[in-house]
């Protein structure tokens, strides 16, 4: 009764314009994101006087916000394989090996999840800045590594451990070595854990601002941290036509995943 | 013949090694272990133990936190905002994930999707959408002026109202996900079975319903109040000074005060609690931490 939806009676008319008024309130700003990127009045005004695309050659004529996009690809690329890497290493040692402790070492791999970006913004920046790590790419990768190591290890462990391992043996049996049998026969079986781990990496650094915040420095910044800056400063419309770009980025994220699981099922 | 007998031979030396080695096997976790000592635990116990080192030994970071009205206050707006936070997404989120559960099947999928897309887009560009519709002469106000429901604007942006709206959005899709699961576990039949017996919906909902959802609002709930608790931008950006939480007073002694030792007993604070949270919910919300009961 409470589970089908004709069997709601007059329960499915307020389940139904309590989801819808949430739908909007989840839809709207990103509509008036849209809206705002065309939006021919420079102080934002709501609903537009007039349409114009002055914003989008604004943006696309400024090499700061190219920078820091590149800076934030860039990132994200070199944190998503450097995580993918040591999330297999990790991965082996807790699904494969039996060592003591092995319960805890998993335990604490994965509290960088649960600590605050805060905490660990201001440590690192602290520890970075003796070692004039702060402001360097370097240190950007560091940082970010530390955030997206975690959903690796949970993605690469899991699918380690949904395979069985006999695979490895058998490939042993037949002459390969440990690390040849992982290489050449688990690393295709578990593709799937090593893809979203790379990608959850990479939204984790793509995303992150605030321990990007105490990483950067005026010549070095992701494209969050140069919103972040643009936004305190002013309300300008650059603002909104990045954000509009990166709502549509999203979009077409969520269709290629749609379609990629259509083919996976198939 | 020769094949088969190198490979008895090879077979159990083989087996035999590979067990030596799983027995050990921590091996290749040591890389990590190492990178994440350096890079995470040192760097995070170094910043507590300058709360009790800086400026001189002694409590005297944690006492200025407690004893300070200003440091109380931004204490206990952390605590308010976070629960007001979890409990109308908690109202909201439940309808919502209902809704998408029970509808047909393409409507739930676009309310679902919607969900999806608004939580994979950019925090800043959320934030941003929020800080402008929020203003005095924003979308909001000036449709509620029109409508006649106020003749004054109502000061949404740099208040508590704001911060809270900002929020919501953002942790709103986490409950929906917390809900889906628990959600498709109820069986219909269920519910017939109650109607049968004679139970009325609002029956059926108190009695059968919001109990066994009850460990997936928890977890939601949870999850969403600990991740409100450290949360640092969207507050800053819509919230007034007086509405100041823990994460930006310790963004603010760092960046302004350089008071790391002030920093260090706010962060201990709030790792604290996060702990304390989280183990709470591996104890009783968890699956495994249901047992017999």
């Amino acid at each position: 009764m409470l589970m089908e939806f004709s069997l709601l009676g007059w329960w499915r008319v307020v389940l139904s314009a309590v989801a819808g008024l949430a739908a909007l309130f989840l839809l709207a700003p990103l509509g008036l994101l849209i809206a705002l990127s065309f939006d021919s009045s420079q102080w934002l005004q709501f609903p537009p006087p007039g349409w114009t695309l002055q914003w989008y050659a604004q943006v696309f004529a400024d090499p700061n916000w190219l920078a820091s996009l590149l800076t934030s690809l860039e990132l994200g690329a070199v944190v998503t394989l450097a995580s993918v890497l040591l999330g297999l290493l990790a991965g082996f040692a807790i699904a494969r090996g039996s060592f003591p402790g092995r319960e805890t070492l998993r335990g604490f791999f994965l509290t960088p999840m649960i600590m605050p970006s805060i905490v660990l913004g201001i440590a690192l920046y602290a520890v970075f800045l003796r070692l004039h790590l702060a402001g360097t790419f370097l240190g950007f990768v560091l940082a970010h590594l530390v955030l997206a190591l975690p959903f690796s290890i949970v993605a690469i462990t899991g699918a380690l451990e949904a395979t069985d391992k006999s695979l490895e043996d058998a490939a042993m049996l037949c002459g390969a070595g440990l690390w040849e049998a992982r290489v050449r026969v688990i690393l295709p079986a578990i593709r799937h854990g090593i893809f979203s781990a790379a990608i959850f990496s990479f939204l984790t650094s793509w995303d992150e601002v605030v321990v990007a915040i105490f990483m950067a420095s005026p010549g070095l910044q992701t494209l969050p941290v140069r919103m972040l800056g643009e936004v305190r400063q002013n309300l300008s419309p650059d603002i909104a036509v990045v954000s509009s770009l990166l709502v549509l980025g999203t979009l077409l994220l969520m269709g290629l995943a749609a379609i990629f699981n259509k083919d996976a099922k198939r | 013949m020769a094949d088969q007998i190198s490979l008895s031979r090879a077979a159990p030396a083989a087996s035999r090694e590979a067990r030596r080695r799983r027995a050990r096997g921590f091996a290749p976790a040591a890389p990590v272990l190492a990178f994440l000592l350096l890079c995470f635990a040192l760097p995070v116990l170094a910043l507590l133990l300058r709360s009790i080192l800086e400026p001189h030994p002694g409590l005297q970071n944690y006492a200025a936190l407690l004893a300070t009205g200003t440091y109380a206050n931004v204490l206990e707006n952390t605590f308010l905002i976070s629960f007001i936070v979890t409990a109308i997404t908690a109202v909201v989120g439940l309808p919502l994930a209902w809704f998408i559960t029970v509808a047909p099947r393409r409507l739930g999928r676009l309310v679902f999707g919607i969900v999806i897309l608004s939580m994979w887009t950019n925090l800043l560009a959320r934030t941003y959408a929020w800080m402008v519709l929020l203003q005095d002469t924003g979308p909001i106000n000036n449709f509620l002026i029109w409508t006649g429901l106020i003749k004054n604007p109502l000061p949404l942006y740099g208040s508590l109202a704001g911060v809270v709206i900002g929020m919501v959005y953002i942790m709103l899709p986490f409950m929906v996900i917390s809900l889906r699961g628990p959600l498709a576990a109820l069986d219909p039949a269920m519910f017939q079975a109650a109607s049968l017996c004679g139970a009325a919906r609002l029956q059926s909902f108190t009695r059968i319903f919001l109990p066994l959802l009850l460990p997936g609002l928890g977890a939601g709930g949870l999850i969403i109040f600990v991740m409100s608790l450290g949360y640092y931008i969207t507050p800053s950006l819509l919230g007034g000074a007086q509405d100041m939480m823990l994460a930006e007073l310790i963004a603010q002694q760092v960046q302004t005060l350089l008071n790391w030792g002030l920093a260090g007993a706010a962060s201990f604070v709030l790792l604290v609690v996060t702990l304390a949270l989280y183990a709470v919910q591996a104890r009783y919300l968890a699956p495994h931490g249901r047992k017999g009961h």
